[in-house]
């Protein structure tokens, strides 16, 4: 029989498979943490710090998406200090977001919308310069909007090219680091095979359909909260 | 510009940022091509080594004028009102930061640290250390570069 590791997680007895990290344990005793860079089945990025979580012992608060699980561990999902980092980060997201939701196509699908809906967070706290980068829609099959990217590197591990090549990367550095493909270029027509998927795994409206008029929106109005 | 194979190869990808380096001494500045070749000799994507040449702010992607000024944007010359400078600048030569003036004479860029802060606010031009700067020095500072 293959070897368990006990752990706590919110005051719960559990347990995991060796190899397994929090956030996987935690989802499969039905413990929501959010994420907006978490992809399952492929490495974890830890981009985004919004799966932190409280364990016993350590002096940071640690991304439970890349933290193995070990055995006697004792976590805290939803405690307030973690609820507070937690919003900070989300507020700092959307400190350089643009107020664009009223037109943004995936504003009813939103990752990250949804999150800040779900921390309860109201007029932004932080003011700051927002990124504006002229829309790329020289793609068929995707459209590029990095005013809107949030950096959470999904599209980055996970978008391939019809020949197998990775299609973005970083570059620049500090409040300038942006998504690029080849030399900071538009997606040319070469790689819009099939991007839906990509797009799906997008958490924010930086990457979206080319949508033609009259065609139906994604997914039910969003309702929030209050 | 550079034609195939005039770049040295790279080893591994540890050495990248030694022949961008290169690449920058012969040229000035880092052009697509040599991106291009540099991406195909280690059999890495484009946006990678894009991706290295554009972290580092003493590399260009773009053609630089003759004399390159870089003002240090970093905290301890950020509190001994390096904006200023940047502003004498801006004024003295009517370009702002990442441009060239359209005689090619300077290009303006902001650098972060370069280890002059016990001296900030500081510049590089060129390779010249420029220290304890104030608005009233750019004039004289900027005349001697031609």
């Amino acid at each position: 029989m293959e070897k368990k590791i006990n752990l706590t997680i919110n005051d719960k007895e559990v347990s995991g498979r060796p190899g397994m990290t929090i956030l996987e344990v935690a989802g499969e005793n039905g413990i929501d943490i959010p994420t907006l860079c978490h992809i399952p089945d492929l490495p974890p990025i830890g981009a985004c710090r919004l799966c932190v979580v409280e364990v016993e012992g350590s002096r940071t608060l640690v991304g439970s998406c890349h933290t193995p699980v070990a055995e006697g561990m004792v976590v805290q999902t939803h405690s307030p200090k973690v609820i507070a980092t937690r919003k900070v980060l989300v507020e700092l997201m959307l400190a350089s977001h643009p107020d664009a939701c009223l037109v943004c196509d995936k504003a009813n699908i939103c990752e990250l919308r949804r999150i800040a809906a779900d921390l309860e967070i109201g007029l932004p706290r932080f003011r700051t310069r927002k990124h504006y980068y002229p829309v790329e829609d020289e793609n068929s099959g995707m459209l590029r909007d990095m005013s809107k990217c949030v950096q959470c590197r999904r599209c980055v591990v996970a978008c391939k090219s019809p020949g197998g090549e990775p299609l973005f990367g970083m570059a620049y550095r500090g409040f300038d680091s942006k998504v690029v493909h080849g030399h900071d270029q538009p997606l040319g027509s070469e790689s819009g095979e099939n991007c839906d998927a990509c797009i799906e795994i997008c958490p924010s409206g930086a990457l979206q359909k080319v949508r033609k008029t009259g065609e139906e929106r994604a997914d039910r109005a969003l309702i929030i909260k209050g | 510009m550079t034609g195939k194979g005039v770049i040295t190869p790279p080893k591994d990808r540890a050495d990248l940022v030694e022949r961008l380096k290169e690449v920058q001494r012969r040229y000035g500045h880092v052009p697509e091509e040599a991106i291009a070749e540099l991406a195909e000799s280690l059999a890495i994507p484009i946006h990678e080594v894009y991706g290295v040449a554009s972290f580092y702010s003493f590399l260009s992607t773009k053609p630089l004028g003759r004399n390159v000024i870089r003002v240090c944007r970093s905290l301890p010359c950020y509190l001994k009102s390096a904006e200023m400078i940047m502003e004498a600048v801006e004024k003295e030569l009517d370009i702002g930061p990442g441009e060239t003036t359209p005689d090619g004479r300077f290009t303006f860029e902001l650098a972060n640290c370069i280890g002059l802060c016990d001296h900030a606010p500081a510049m590089l031009i060129n390779r010249d250390p420029h220290v304890d700067l104030t608005p009233e020095k750019i004039k004289q500072i900027l005349g001697a570069y031609k």
